[in-house]
């Protein structure tokens, strides 16, 4: 019996693994083949935020913790990025490292208040470390291809005009780019399942239940509250590095600390518990902008439909989008059914 | 090129206005705080809504005389404020503090996507108030002008912070300000009308709020939506000192945030011409805040992230 059931929860998670994959090939394939190259370099863009979104809902909802510097910690990763495509050789995956390593470092610095506060002060302060990263690169500026610490060169000494910032020699153009993204970003949510699923899971699932529980029962609560920090902004990091070759060129006016804000509004109204939430939340902050836009409706409207959810998601349905949406559907079903059964029996007995 | 002491100073009177708003800002959201738990990001949104308001009032009819326009801001302030309390205060009173916080985000989004809408950033819009012209343009002292505006303002965040001290530890009201803000349920039982002490609460808040949009509008010359609804951060900062509980030194550190961030626009040409520390100045909030924190902060205590408060 045992070993029917263990087969049953076997084959289920075989048919959600298999249906995953699936989609996951639909949108490495087909989806590049189906669109412009607008539409690549958005959904690209998508991508990249859906790994921010999960790193904050790494923090929030496995943890507790909320941060407001995650798009500042972005920032950092793309202007780390940004830096080391200019100045070297390194190949494009070293890089990425790279600007997670140096994201994750900043990350833990941001999160050692952690270990003192929790909750809203915690927010606050994340707030405040967002709103100073974002003004120091607002003076320092990104790197535009010269030399120094900070790789600064005037316009009139870039000689050949504007430096485009590089890709790696196996995706130059921009579905080969899109394809290469999604598999970084895959390898980011698969990163993120094995460290859920197995010991930092169970001791983050602990902290965030209960801080005393956990430490007599013997979890080690500074360095699980630290190693969320580095992993959640590893993975910002990484982000950060992927929207360099995205973009081709950056500035600061891209990282505005409010998006931070609007990125929890955003998160929490995609779904903060489940992984697919996080990949809603990219949609959302990136993809419907743009289909507004393009639907020739002001892109006001995003902001508005934002505050709408996260009110609706907080008063209504704490599992935001990613939870409720399959839930309404099975309802949404065994309604059509239950409606189509009862007509069945009232025909019954006439007949 | 160090600037002298009297450079600094002259950006002395400004720092302490503007610093007084930030306080009474963040004087206001400390009390709502404690009282209903939920710590208002949509502060900033809703003064600006009412400065808005009063932009067209006062620009684009011509029945409405100037007093109106001013009232019309302070009673704006308290309209959203008391709605947004009846309607989802009951909705989020049991939640932990963050969702309660999360959930202003969205008011401030709507408010915020609504006057981006309404008036986009194609017009300087100001709101110059009378008292920037009372006594001659204000006061000399040495060759430094100080505004009634300014004066005002100072005087508004003291008065404020004052009153409110006396009215939570002297006024039968204010008493029960505090047995909410210790214990919802229990206060309830006693007999105290919680919805009304929270709806109070909401509605002199947002009055307060009105109030500091106004003020700060005569401070500062052109009102742009996001600028004004991100001030809040400031705000926030010296709320964040004060532990979200000390009224004193919220607005303290407001005042010093204030002329700090002031003082620094003479630095515009220290240490270098190209890098001067000027250009660091909107910093200042956020260093002050994380810098009193981790010297103020060195209680290690745990942490109950379901505790409701």
């Amino acid at each position: 019996m045992t070993r029917i059931r263990g087969f049953e929860i076997e084959r289920g998670q075989a048919v959600r693994a298999v249906v995953i994959a699936g989609l996951f090939a639909l949108a490495l394939f087909a989806v590049p083949e189906l669109i412009g190259i607008y539409w690549v370099k958005i959904l690209t863009a998508a991508a990249i935020y859906s790994v921010v979104a999960l790193g904050l809902g790494l923090l929030y909802g496995r943890v507790g913790m909320v941060s407001l510097c995650q798009v500042a910690l972005l920032a950092v990763g793309a202007w780390t990025a940004t830096r080391l495509l200019y100045g070297t050789e390194l190949p494009f995956p070293i890089v990425l490292l790279i600007a997670g390593v140096v994201t994750g470092v900043i990350g833990i610095v941001v999160g050692l208040p952690a270990l003192r506060v929790s909750g809203l002060h915690l927010a606050l302060i994340t707030l405040m470390f967002a709103g100073a990263i974002t003004l120091v690169l607002s003076v320092i500026h990104f790197p535009n291809g010269g030399g120094g610490f900070l790789g600064q060169v005037s316009l009139g000494e870039l000689q050949g005009g504007f430096r485009i910032i590089r890709r790696p020699g196996i995706a130059t153009s921009d579905p080969a780019y899109y394809r290469y993204t999604l598999i970084v970003v895959a390898l980011m949510f698969l990163l993120a399942l094995w460290q859920i699923a197995s010991k930092p899971g169970r001791a983050w699932a602990a902290i965030r239940e209960s801080e005393p529980a956990a430490l007599a029962a013997g979890v080690n609560i500074t360095q699980y509250k630290l190693w969320a920090f580095a992993l959640a902004s590893f993975m910002t990091g990484v982000a950060g590095g992927l929207l360099a070759g995205n973009a081709g060129a950056l500035s600061p006016v891209a990282f505005p600390t409010q998006d931070s804000i609007v990125l929890l509004a955003v998160v929490l109204m995609g779904g903060i518990y489940s992984l697919w939430g996080a990949v809603v939340a990219g949609l959302l902050v990136r993809l419907l902008p743009a289909l507004l836009e393009n639907w020739g409706v002001s892109i006001y409207v995003s902001l508005l439909l934002f505050g709408i959810g996260v009110l609706q998601v907080l008063a209504t349905a704490p599992g935001g989008l990613a939870d409720q949406v399959p839930k309404d559907l099975k309802r949404l079903g065994r309604l059509l059914s239950h409606g189509f059964g009862r007509r069945a029996d009232a025909e019954g007995p006439a007949a | 090129m160090l600037p002298t002491l009297h450079d600094v100073l002259q950006f002395v009177p400004l720092g302490l206005a503007v610093g007084a708003v930030y306080g009474v800002s963040g004087v206001g959201i400390v009390v709502l705080y404690r009282t209903t738990g939920v710590l208002n990001f949509a502060y900033g949104a809703i003064g600006a809504l009412g400065v808005f308001i009063a932009f067209d009032l006062i620009n684009k009819t011509s029945w409405c005389p100037d007093w109106l326009a001013y009232l019309a801001t302070v009673l704006v302030g308290g309209a959203i404020m008391l709605a947004y309390g009846l309607v989802f205060g009951p909705v989020f009173a049991a939640r932990d503090p963050l969702v309660k916080a999360a959930a202003t985000l969205g008011l401030m989004l709507i408010l915020l996507a609504a006057m981006s809408w309404t008036w986009p950033a194609n017009e300087v819009r100001a709101v110059p108030l009378p008292s920037d012209n009372w006594h001659n343009y204000g006061y000399q002292i040495g060759d430094i002008r100080v505004s009634w505006t300014k004066i005002i303002a100072l005087l508004f965040a003291l008065g404020v912070t004052a009153g409110t001290t006396v009215f939570l530890r002297y006024t039968k009201l204010g008493t029960a300000y505090r047995a909410v803000a210790n214990d919802r349920e229990i206060t309830a039982t006693l007999g105290v009308p919680v919805r009304f002490v929270e709806a109070s609460a909401w509605l002199v808040s947002g009055f307060v709020c009105g109030a500091s949009g106004l003020l700060l509008s005569g401070l500062i010359n052109s009102l742009e939506a996001a600028t004004l609804t991100f001030l809040v951060i400031s705000s926030l900062a010296a709320a964040l000192i004060g532990r979200l509980q000390s009224l004193w030194v919220t607005l303290f550190a407001a005042l010093v945030i204030g002329v700090v961030e002031s003082c620094l626009q003479a630095f515009s040409l220290w240490p270098t011409e190209s890098q001067p520390l000027a250009q660091y100045r909107a910093m200042t909030p956020f260093v002050i805040a994380i810098v009193a924190l981790l010297v103020l902060g060195r209680r290690r205590e745990l942490t109950l992230s379901r505790a409701a408060h």
